[in-house]
């Protein structure tokens, strides 16, 4: 399981989630598992958590059994969307799909299969898969047997809460269930969870009454940043001594190690003295005590340490069954503070997505020039994760046509700024229209500065067309070689003239080499989206198919725009519903016959 | 998992967690193997199990016909709430002897 993304739209309560699971039954397990955590903290009642966790398995493994060899390393995508009155998930799979009937009975009692498909329809409200190339979505949704509302859904968690707190009481001692202090901290803490509370002042808190109410003397709390246990919090906070730091410790060193390491509690007493080396002497005359490593699910969040100065008694049963209750509810808010950061950092990485997106859209010719007999079509197809392709198309005068197309490195909003800056330092030196090379060579000295100083750079391409004496002249600054196709449609190429990309040497200088460009042939300007598609086993298209598509879609009459379609059609056609993955952008320049 | 042979009749299978594609085949595989032909009674110790998908229903029929061939039975024990609704609403509760207390 990979790549989280979730995030709260501002109107109506609705919370969503996006998981991608790795093709295969370990990981749809996983991912069923994560999605039942991020379920119950919505307030899903825990019958239903069981019901959608089955239903999750059943439908992950649909998909891997039914998955081909070519397209097992596509992931699953798991959505899911909770509602105030229903849960809504939604499962795309890369199978070749298979019908979903409308009725589905049970099979023979005694067969051993086919009893999947029927656990996801009855455990469902209702169930639709829509099937398209390549890629299937099975909708599942689900009416929620304790509706939410907006304006109260911490009464509801709370609800909820109080709930489980009661089976966690039940199986309590006795002595706990006299205990009412015990019994008010549990119910408050309960309250709290999912609340936007401040963790380390819930945590304070928290560890505050625990001290009081299993009558020991200091806490410690460290949690996990990363792979490391950091010191969180030690109380009382007036007389804490200095608590070293784990690092370089091992098991056999520090006790909390131990703890993390066996995932069991590890009892402080005379039978099990602290190693000398232990942080935890820090503590001056600790007698007993009792340390916890907790988590969430499979990931371990941290340690709790009480210790007990005042006298050497053990911490009793219900004083145990206290404090991992009550961590039981730290660690649930810590996990939903996490959630929370994730979210809104998840947030601002797709709204700058989107921002580079309207940008680079934004320079995009809106009409192309023609030139009679000259036509001119192009395509940018977008890929979800926006990369910097650009082109652009100048008139000069009386003389021809500029075509730049261009490939900045790199995503997001710095990609595309530095399209917006190349466009525009092109467009400030009509001078240079006729002469690529030397175009190249004072946009990379305006650019090259401030790319490298962001470790970025730009491949271009600058063709200009000289529509007087039918010839292209062109240069290329690190980018794909340009094909064309002669009248006869027999390929050329455009070799000799590479040149380092913008943004790399500062003196760089640029080839120019000259084609000629009589009626019927046809130029081929591209970035690497086009070589680089993919089909659903991960092969790339290459420039050799590319080299030999051109010519076959070149031979006969064929105007430039019906050229760019017919590329758009092979192209889809490898990838066979494979989403590309960078931006597909191509430009065709044809001498009409 | 542990399998046992408390008596020459009985094979006893405890302390499953998961019985899911992930391992439904190799639970199957190595309870058939402990199968010897003196067995009647397979005792499946469900108490301990808190998942169960329609693969791992899939195993508990393969290996309630293995019984059957041999005169025998298999008998689910102590199924938790959540395992024993899917037995029921897949009638599976019909087949098998289940074991509550």
């Amino acid at each position: 399981m990979s790549h989280f993304r979730s995030h709260t739209p501002q109107p109506a309560y609705r919370q969503s989630l996006q998981l991608k699971s790795a093709c295969d039954f370990a990981a749809v397990r996983e991912t069923a598992q994560f999605a039942r955590a991020w379920l119950s903290s919505h307030q899903v009642t825990a019958a239903e958590l069981d019901q959608w966790e089955l239903v999750l398995v059943e439908a992950g493994n649909n998909a891997v059994e039914h998955a081909p060899e070519s397209a097992g390393k596509l992931p699953l995508v798991f959505e899911f969307s909770v509602g105030e009155t229903e849960v809504e998930a939604r499962i795309t799979d890369h199978t070749p799909g298979f019908e979903l009937p409308e009725q589905i009975d049970l099979p023979d009692l005694e067969s051993e299969g086919g009893r999947g498909l029927f656990l996801i329809k009855s455990l469902t409200d209702h169930s639709a898969y829509l099937r398209s190339a390549g890629e299937n979505q099975l909708i599942l949704r689900k009416r929620r047997s304790v509706p939410v509302h907006p304006a109260a859904p911490d009464a509801l968690a709370l609800q909820r809460q109080l709930a489980e707190s009661e089976i966690a009481v039940n199986e309590m001692s006795e002595e706990l269930a006299s205990s009412y202090e015990s019994l008010v901290a549990m119910f408050r803490y309960s309250a709290e969870l999912g609340t936007n509370a401040d963790l380390p002042e819930f945590a304070g808190r928290l560890l505050a009454d625990l001290l009081s109410l299993t009558e020991t003397d200091a806490a410690v709390l460290r949690l996990f940043q990363g792979s490391r246990l950091e010191t969180f919090l030690v109380l009382p906070v007036e007389s804490q001594p200095r608590l070293p730091s784990l690092e370089d410790l091992d098991m056999s060193r520090s006790v909390e190690l131990e703890a993390v390491k066996t995932r069991e509690d590890v009892w402080l007493d005379r039978t099990h003295p602290l190693s000398p080396a232990d942080p935890l002497r820090a503590f001056p005359g600790a007698l007993t005590g009792l340390v916890h490593a907790f988590g969430s699910g499979v990931h371990q969040l941290g340690t709790v340490t009480l210790i007990r100065t005042r006298n050497d008694m053990p911490l009793r049963s219900a004083q145990v069954n206290i404090l991992h209750t009550l961590i039981d509810f730290l660690a649930i808010q810590i996990v939903n503070t996490r959630l929370l950061d994730e979210r809104t950092q998840s947030r601002i990485t797709r709204r700058e997505l989107e921002i580079g997106a309207n940008i680079q859209r934004s320079l995009l010719p809106v009409s192309l020039p023609s030139s009679s007999p000259f036509e001119l079509a192009a395509s940018c197809t977008s890929a979800r994760e926006v990369g910097g392709d650009f082109y652009d198309v100048l008139r000069v005068s009386n003389e021809g046509l500029l075509l730049i197309i261009a490939d900045v490195m790199g995503k997001g909003v710095p990609a595309a700024l530095f399209a917006a800056v190349l466009r525009t330092a092109v467009r400030s030196m009509p001078d240079l229209f006729t002469n690529p090379a030397a175009l190249l060579s004072a946009v990379n000295r305006t650019l090259c500065e401030d790319l490298s100083r962001v470790d970025m750079f730009v491949t271009v391409r600058a063709v200009f067309l000289d529509t007087h004496r039918h010839r292209l002249m062109s240069a290329s600054a690190g980018h794909f070689p340009l094909l064309y196709c002669q009248p006869d449609a027999t390929l050329g190429s455009v070799a000799a003239d590479s040149g380092l990309p913008l943004g790399i040497d500062p003196g760089a200088e640029y080839a120019q080499s000259i084609t000629l460009f009589p009626a019927g042939a046809v130029a081929l300007l591209y970035t690497d989206g086009i070589t680089e598609s993919q089909d659903p086993s991960g092969n790339m298209f290459g420039m050799e198919r590319l080299q030999k598509l051109l010519p076959a879609l070149v031979s006969g009459n064929v105007p430039a725009t019906k050229l760019r379609d017919k590329l758009l059609v092979a192209l889809d056609a490898y990838r066979s519903g494979v989403p590309p993955t960078d931006d597909q952008t191509f430009l065709v320049l044809r001498h009409a016959l | 998992m542990k399998i046992l042979t408390p008596t020459p009749q009985t094979l006893e299978v405890t302390g499953l967690i998961e019985l899911g594609a992930a391992n439904a085949g190799q639970v199957r595989d190595a309870i058939r193997a402990a199968l010897k032909p003196s067995h009647t009674t397979l005792n499946l110790d469900l108490s301990t199990v808190t998942f169960l998908d329609s693969s791992g229903l899939g195993t508990l029929i393969s290996l309630h016909k293995s019984l059957r061939a041999q005169n025998g039975a298999v008998r689910l024990i102590k199924p938790a709430a959540n395992v024993s609704q899917i037995l029921e609403l897949t009638r599976l509760h019909r087949v098998f002897e289940i074991v509550n207390s």
